[in-house]
């Protein structure tokens, strides 16, 4: 007897899984789970730490140079050679790639191939993408196959001009999610109607629309599927907006000066009831009758990936033009009063300030900013990428250099990429469980 | 905790406690066999937890003074110490014990490597600006090495989307179909062919070295060679026309038989030119030969009963109109896929103010996707053979609409 302390794999191995067991007892039998027990670690199943298995402890023994990735670190950044007017596609690039819940997902290999010709896959090609990116090599990365995929799969993107970077993202997010069918993991996988590839389980939401007749009150709701959100600007000439942002006080934190419009203050206006005039009058379902309505949009499900999108060009019969006002957006973004839940607060078009802010399944961090330089005819995108929680890094193509909050704030703004802060898990026994994905 | 020592040792943090209380209590059964250590270690914890609750309810606490109190909560605090810090050492035994330990260190050198830097004119990896001039890449499509930040052009044109390519692709396909027996070199060098939109640039273009056409940035749809040839437009050639003046496209005719001759003189000028010794493909109006030499090759060789087919202009009238050719070529659509998908749907297509970036001329009929001028890689547009008025189609092998205009 060595008086030791030994430790025992398979007897570790049998307390583990009676101890999930235990576990999992314990949550299904509590009726009423509250929040606050939820978010305690351990209630319905434990997450173990990694272990290392006997042949990674080999693998492990031979390579002795590690290196850990700190904040101050370079892993993670990569520029992108611009191929030819491709700056939009590189921006785009830089975004996805640095989208957290993605970047798990690939560099974790997650992607299962089902394509006929793997060489023709988008997702592959992506997969790839993360790694090159995230491999620590300086010098910038060649695109050429992700533009020649691109161009294959999407016709009408093809052609060497300057193109919109907001067409792009989703056309390319078009095409991962046709390119995904391999990795249908879940429940939904059987259901056509509902894929639930790794594309559509990041960045769909889904959009409200509720028609209220006049006459009856009767509502006719329709929920469609997006990927994005397009806001109007002021100041546009199709889009009646009165210029007079800023009657309420800021709701996100956002620097709030009198006279400059908010991401916020788009968004009220996106989500307002709007009256469809007497020239489009619809026949209600329920009354039976042409009748004069209003429509009303909102968020019915929140994606885990909320882009914004401002519409600053302008095609409009008397001009076509670059909207250039600046929108004052937040680094944190709770989205609660645009949901449909929360419509009824709406009503008298005061907007409901959320009270309790303990709730976080509607916030959002900023990750990413693309940012267009120039006119309508001719410009050049950038990107601000978030990197490690509070660095903010700039790519300009082929180059990318730090920069500050601030630098981030105060630019343009095209594209907005919000993450949300907390995600739920559903698992089959408990339905919340949140873990950061900061 | 494996062994005796966990039932000492929960017993001992208990029975401190108890002793403290003035309580007896039977010890824990003791612990056997080696288990997991975060197992015991809770238990104990929970039975610590428990006794105390237990001993609250039973004593009422404004019985005893506040030293006693204290007391008690100090020994609690110590045993609850006593125990993350056995909890911690088992921790790192059991690292030690499995091997994993010392995984975690790393490698101060390497990491240098990684750093960020934060200097103006530097990037990040401190690297100077403007340096990736000599960065190339492969081609997919035709395996060359190309420049990288002159790829996008260059695949535009390998893959058959540019708006020369087009022409250079049917020049390909008319050559191939209708001088089988002519030299081969011509299609190889379109790239030189594709230049001679005016007379007499045949030799300039000859000099060009091939590569430097795949290069030429956005064709100005308004360049004197493109003027020139819309001069042209008089109910026959079009922009696309393949064969104009070019005077190296020709027909030998020695090797074709009477029928052939017969079907080649109703739809082409077929003048025999008098260096390359060949039949014009050009079409029956072709300005470089008169009609006085048309009826002279018939007569030649069909016997003086030939005549010269009709020519008014009621046949191949080619209503084509700039403005079809400048839509196609200056911006080529293809169907995109139907698939109902969230970028057809929701707030990204609503009608009105749906922003297009940058360099397209007109985004108006791109919203349409279905707009019927396809332009494929083979044939042409069956936009151009839409305006036109059907004619005879000579027994000519199928070629696409294009050449409708040549007849």
């Amino acid at each position: 007897m060595c008086k030791d302390y030994v430790y025992d794999k398979d007897i570790e191995q049998i307390a583990k899984e009676e101890q999930g067991e235990a576990l999992k007892l314990q949550a299904s039998t509590s009726t009423e789970v509250s929040h606050q027990q939820c978010s305690v670690p351990g209630l319905g199943e434990k997450f173990p730490t990694w272990e290392t298995t006997k042949p990674e402890l080999e693998l492990l023994g031979h390579n002795p140079r590690r290196r850990r990735i700190t904040s101050s670190f370079t892993i993670g950044l990569r520029g992108l050679i611009n191929l030819g007017n491709t700056c939009f596609m590189n921006c785009i690039v830089q975004a996805l790639t640095h989208t957290p819940i993605l970047r798990d997902f690939f560099l974790s290999d997650r992607h299962r191939c089902e394509m006929p010709s793997p060489e023709l896959c988008l997702v592959c090609e992506m997969s790839s993408l993360f790694r090159e990116l995230y491999s620590g090599n300086p010098s910038p990365h060649v695109p050429y196959k992700l533009l020649h995929l691109v161009w294959i799969h999407a016709r009408h993107l093809a052609g060497y001009r300057q193109q919109d970077a907001h067409e792009f993202l989703i056309a390319a997010l078009d095409v991962l999610h046709r390119h995904c069918k391999g990795d249908d993991v879940g429940k939904a996988a059987n259901n056509p109607n509902h894929c639930n590839c790794i594309i559509d389980q990041i960045f769909t939401g889904g959009l409200q629309s509720d028609v209220t007749c006049q006459a009856c009150h009767g509502v006719s709701t329709t929920i469609d599927p997006c990927w994005d959100i397009s806001l109007d600007l002021p100041g546009s000439c199709t889009s009646f907006w009165p210029m007079s942002p800023g009657r309420e006080s800021s709701v996100n934190g956002e620097s709030h000066i009198p006279g400059i419009t908010t991401l916020t203050d788009c968004l009220r206006r996106f989500t307002r009831p709007e009256h469809l005039g007497s020239s489009a009058k619809i026949k209600c379902g329920s009354c039976q009758s042409y009748q004069e309505s209003t429509k009303q949009l909102t968020m019915n499900k929140l994606p885990v990936v909320a882009c914004f999108h401002f519409k600053r060009f302008e095609h409009s019969a008397k001009q076509r033009r670059k909207i250039t006002t600046y929108i004052s957006f937040p680094l944190e973004l709770d989205m609660t009063p645009f949901m449909a839940s929360s419509k009824e607060s709406r009503i008298n078009g005061q907007l409901q300030l959320p009270t309790n802010s303990g709730n976080n399944e509607n916030k959002y961090s900023l990750f990413a900013v693309v940012n267009h330089q120039g006119t309508l005819e001719s410009g050049h995108y950038t990107s601000f990428i978030r990197h490690h929680k509070d660095q903010w890094f700039k790519c300009d193509d082929a180059v990318i250099t730090k920069a500050s909050i601030k630098d981030v704030l105060d630019s343009e703004g095209y594209l907005l990429f919000y993450h949300k802060q907390v995600l739920e898990h559903e698992s089959e026994k408990v339905k919340e469980m949140n873990t950061q994905a900061y | 905790m494996p062994g005796l020592s966990s039932g000492q040792r929960g017993g001992r943090a208990g029975g401190r406690l108890q002793r403290c209380l003035g309580l007896t209590t039977t010890p824990p059964p003791p612990c056997v066999q080696p288990c997991c250590r975060p197992l015991c270690y809770e238990q104990s914890e929970r039975r610590l937890h428990k006794s105390l609750q237990m001993k609250m309810e039973e004593m009422s606490l404004s019985g005893l003074d506040n030293s006693k109190l204290e007391a008690i909560a100090q020994e609690i605090y110590a045993d609850l110490v006593e125990d993350s810090c056995l909890g911690f050492c088992f921790e790192v035994h059991r690292a030690v014990k499995c091997g994993y330990f010392f995984l975690d260190d790393t490698d101060p050198d390497s990491m240098k490597d990684f750093e960020i830097v934060d200097q103006p004119g530097l990037d990040i990896f401190g690297q100077v600006f403007n340096q990736w001039k000599s960065k190339e890449c492969v081609c997919p499509n035709c395996s060359r090495s190309i420049a990288a930040s002159r790829f996008a052009p260059h695949l535009e044109k390998c893959l058959g989307m540019g708006r020369n390519s087009s022409r250079i692709a049917n020049r390909r396909i008319a050559n191939s179909n209708n001088m089988n027996k002519s030299e081969s070199d011509q299609e190889d060098n379109d790239d030189i062919n594709d230049n001679d939109w005016s007379y007499g640039s045949e030799k300039k273009a000859k000099k060009r070295k091939s590569d430097k056409l795949w290069y030429l940035p956005f064709q100005n749809p308004n360049s004197p060679r493109r003027s020139k040839s819309l001069k042209h437009k008089n109910g026959e050639l079009s922009n696309s026309d393949p064969f104009k003046y070019n005077n190296s496209t020709g027909i030998s005719y020695e090797t074709l038989g009477p029928e052939e001759l017969r079907s080649l003189l109703t739809t082409q000028c077929g003048v025999i030119s008098e260096h390359t010794k060949k039949m014009c493909t050009r079409s029956l109006r072709c300005p470089q030969h008169t009609d006085e030499q048309r009826r002279t090759v018939r007569i030649y060789f069909l016997g003086p009963s030939a005549v010269l087919p009709e020519v008014e202009s009621s046949l191949d009238n080619d209503s084509f109109d700039m403005t079809d050719s400048q839509a196609l070529i200056s911006r080529l659509q293809w169907d995109g896929s139907s698939d109902l998908s969230p970028s057809d749907s929701g707030s990204s297509k609503t009608s009105e103010n749906q922003g297009w970036g940058l360099g397209t001329n007109s985004s108006e009929s791109r919203k349409t996707k279905k707009k019927k001028s396809h332009l494929s890689l083979v044939g042409t547009a069956s936009g151009l053979g839409s305006n036109k008025k059907k004619k005879p189609k000579p027994p000519a092998p199928p070629t696409p609409s294009i050449y409708d205009d040549i007849n």
